[in-house]
């Protein structure tokens, strides 16, 4: 398994460009890691985008894709 | 109705008042417009803490964007029966003063292109993946928060 992370907005600044994963099942146990990783990203709302679908409830990873994670939008 | 592909929104900095001026004229052949709604979002040099915003850089999710777009366009041209829409997002840097989004809705009648115009300006701003960072005078930086 290698999933690619791709970060946006803000998360950028806390944990860069991008980060690959091997060992996260899940995308609640991909929440649970970063914030261990990562302490100031329980503060943000993120969403989490799978192949480019955002999901709202806990979904297994597929062994390979692109994860986004994404910050409240402010465009406009 | 064929399907339309997905149209590409973003410009790269400012939007030129002259792009709106054209973007306006090159209605004039389309003879069953009655009325148009314009919206031009511009960059506030807020006064906050740290400094003055001088500018916001806008960054996207953009294949997400554009995906996300292409959805809202083909349902709110269905719902309110426009004859055309077009929406222009900036990316990069955008100085305080200057537009960053501009969309121009256009139907037989006002009510539609009124409605469609601000219904899809709030779609645009919480449903779009783009981001917007303020940027002071003094070199100091802030994520905007969409109210």
């Amino acid at each position: 398994m290698s999933l690619q992370v791709i970060l946006y907005g803000q998360l950028t600044e806390i944990i860069g460009k991008s980060l690959t994963l091997t060992t996260v099942s899940d995308t609640d146990a991909l929440r649970e890691k970063l914030n261990k990783d990562y302490p100031e990203l329980q503060c943000i709302n993120y969403l989490i985008a799978v192949n480019k679908q955002i999901v709202q409830e806990n979904i297994t990873l597929p062994e390979e894709g692109i994860v986004a994670l994404l910050p409240p939008f402010s465009g406009g | 109705m064929k399907e339309r592909s997905p149209k590409n929104i973003f410009v790269q900095g400012p939007i030129p008042p002259a792009m709106i001026a054209d973007s306006i004229a090159k209605h004039q052949t389309k003879y069953g417009i009655g009325a148009h709604s314009i919206f031009l979002g511009q960059v506030r040099a807020d006064e906050l803490t740290q400094g003055t915003v001088s500018a916001i850089e806008y960054t996207a999710h953009e294949e997400m964007a554009l995906e996300k777009m292409h959805q809202l366009r083909e349902s709110i041209i269905r719902v309110y029966e426009l004859t055309c829409l077009h929406v222009y997002h900036s990316l990069g840097k955008v100085p305080a003063g200057e537009i960053c989004l501009f969309v121009f809705t256009s139907s037989r009648n006002r009510k539609a292109a009124i409605e469609a115009c601000s219904v899809l300006v709030e779609k645009i701003k919480s449903e779009l993946p783009v981001w917007g960072k303020e940027l002071c005078e003094n070199g100091t930086t802030q994520w905007k928060v969409n109210q």
